[in-house]
């Protein structure tokens, strides 16, 4: 049976949509995932077979075949664990959810099933709305910073079996919200200032010019030698 | 007193690491491009789920050229990137190696690095102000009148030569720092905080948005020498005070553009439309080292 679980990826600072194909059917126990993957996706197999079998759910011995469409492209990093193992539980009937093109799954999985967070989840959500997916599953540390995307739904789960179960309809996970307003507010404050600086008033005055035209600067000369007068 | 000093702050890294505060506020299409910068670097701080005030980069000098403008098998964001919107301070400048110092040289000046690996080639963004500090000389008392320097003179040409020529061109604003008097540190004077400074940066900054509407910059610093010509004009007067201020000082061609991008900026802190006497002689101080320190 094949299952196609949509995940992101980045080409540097732009995210864009890797369908993880799943394939599992009877014959030679096997595991093989194409699609240019690199050696951190390569591991992802005893990832994830580790933590589904941790999770509690049964792996038979199948023939596993994982594309990760589009296939001509390097995919580097840990992050198609969770739409891997999605993918075979999918195949394997534990999560009976049928349609789940509108969500993106993202995340590492470690060997106890817990998810990990992964890196560059915020232009990977960015692109994710705008290809009209409306919901992202992310690992918990990572959901704040993908609810910076407003118009998403973001699902911050911290484990696979908690994933499975939201998949199932059997928890419901209240979708990350972030104040962005708020958070400009309270965090919007440098916390170094100028009026801890005594004396030097000539080179306040050039940081001023500095910071008002954006120009470069060079300060030379060692004033370490003031207190010895 | 010895409180006082304590609580005193000097240095040119205490002064470096005070510009964001007075760097206009962040944007949020700004703060999301930087923010995107700093997730796939994967240095993002734990419950700030966007970065909102300006990044100040300052790496150590052993930095290799491929994390300072970044690099990788699939090339990963450098410092430059990461300072994006902010300032990127190098302390120590010589110390840097030269072939690190060589590779920032193109993305200082267009404002992005583009990285070709086998796998990929990409292109980050690394619009920042480039910030650096260094001694006047290997002990550090060259040119100062409190004691006397004991380098030889071809330790210093040495010293100085790690900055090469095309570097030190695109710096605008060469900043002496000398050692503060002991009396004016124990003053109890009030000292300007940076919000005030602030007030007349951004002042300064909404002056050059507007006039720069319809050229695609948008601060002095990214002046092209055309675009000079057009909105730097000089009186008579000035351009007699520039002309002897070339004679004396010994100025390239390439710091006849950099005085007048400054004095542009001294004049729209003025508010000013045009550029004065006193915003042209304020701009040649700040060009006035290369003839201290590099004599050729």
């Amino acid at each position: 049976m094949l299952s196609i679980v949509k995940s992101m990826a980045l080409n540097g600072l732009e995210g864009y949509l890797v369908d993880v194909q799943v394939d599992v059917s009877a014959g030679m126990p096997s595991w093989e995932i194409v699609g240019l993957p690199d050696i951190s996706v390569k591991e992802a197999k005893e990832r994830v077979k580790t933590a589904i079998k941790n999770s509690g759910y049964e792996l038979l011995s199948r023939k596993i075949i994982i594309n990760l469409a589009p296939a001509n492209t390097r995919k580097e990093g840990s992050l198609f664990d969770l739409p891997i193992a999605i993918g075979i539980l999918i195949d394997l009937e534990v999560i009976c959810k049928k349609d789940i093109s509108n969500i993106a799954f993202i995340g590492e999985l470690s060997l106890d099933g817990k998810l990990n967070k992964v890196n560059g989840i915020l232009p990977m959500c960015i692109e994710a709305k705008r290809l009209g997916i409306k919901k992202v599953i992310v690992p918990k540390e990572n959901a704040k910073e993908a609810a910076v995307v407003k118009g998403l739904k973001i699902i911050g789960v911290d484990n696979l079996v908690e994933t499975v179960e939201y998949l199932n309809n059997k928890i419901d996970i209240e979708p990350e919200n972030v104040d962005l307003d708020k958070l400009f507010q309270e965090v919007n404050k440098y916390n170094l200032d100028f009026s801890e600086v005594k004396g030097q008033e000539h080179i306040k005055r050039a940081l001023e010019v500095v910071a008002a035209g954006g120009h470069n600067c060079l300060l030379i000369g060692n004033p370490r030698f003031a207190e010895k007068q | 007193m010895f409180a006082n000093w304590k609580s005193t702050v000097r240095g040119k890294t205490m002064m470096a690491r005070r510009i964001p505060s007075i760097l206009p506020d962040l944007s949020f299409e700004e703060a999301l491009e930087t923010t995107k910068i700093h997730s796939i670097a994967g240095i993002l701080p734990k419950n700030q789920p966007i970065i909102t005030t300006r990044p100040f980069r300052s790496p150590h000098h052993t930095v290799s050229g491929t994390s300072l403008v970044g690099g990788g098998r699939i090339p990963k964001p450098g410092e430059i990137s990461l300072a994006h919107y902010g300032v990127l301070f190098l302390d120590e400048l010589p110390e840097f190696k030269k072939d690190a110092l060589e590779v920032m040289r193109g993305p200082l000046e267009d404002g992005l690095v583009t990285i070709s690996r086998v796998n990929a080639t990409l292109t980050y963004p690394c619009d920042f102000i480039f910030v650096a500090s260094m001694n006047p000389c290997p002990c550090g008392f060259y040119g100062s009148k409190e004691k006397e320097c004991t380098c030889s003179p071809q330790a210093i040409t040495k010293y100085m030569g790690k900055i090469s020529g095309p570097l030190l061109d695109r710096i605008d604003i060469q900043i002496e720092v000398s050692p503060v008097k002991y009396q004016k540190l124990s003053d109890d004077d009030e000292i300007e905080n940076s919000e005030k400074i602030k007030e007349r940066v951004n002042k300064a900054r909404r002056i050059q948005l507007k006039r720069y509407q319809n050229e695609n910059i948008y601060s002095n610093s990214e002046l092209t020498p055309k675009l000079i010509e057009k909105y730097c004009e000089l009186n008579e007067n000035s351009k007699k005070i520039l002309q002897i201020a070339f004679e004396k000082l010994g100025l390239s061609a390439r710091a006849y553009g950099r005085i007048l991008k400054v004095a542009r900026t001294i004049a729209d802190l003025d508010g000013k439309e045009n550029i004065l006497e006193e915003h042209i002689t304020e701009a040649i101080q700040y060009r006035s080292l290369d003839k201290k320190y590099w004599k050729n």
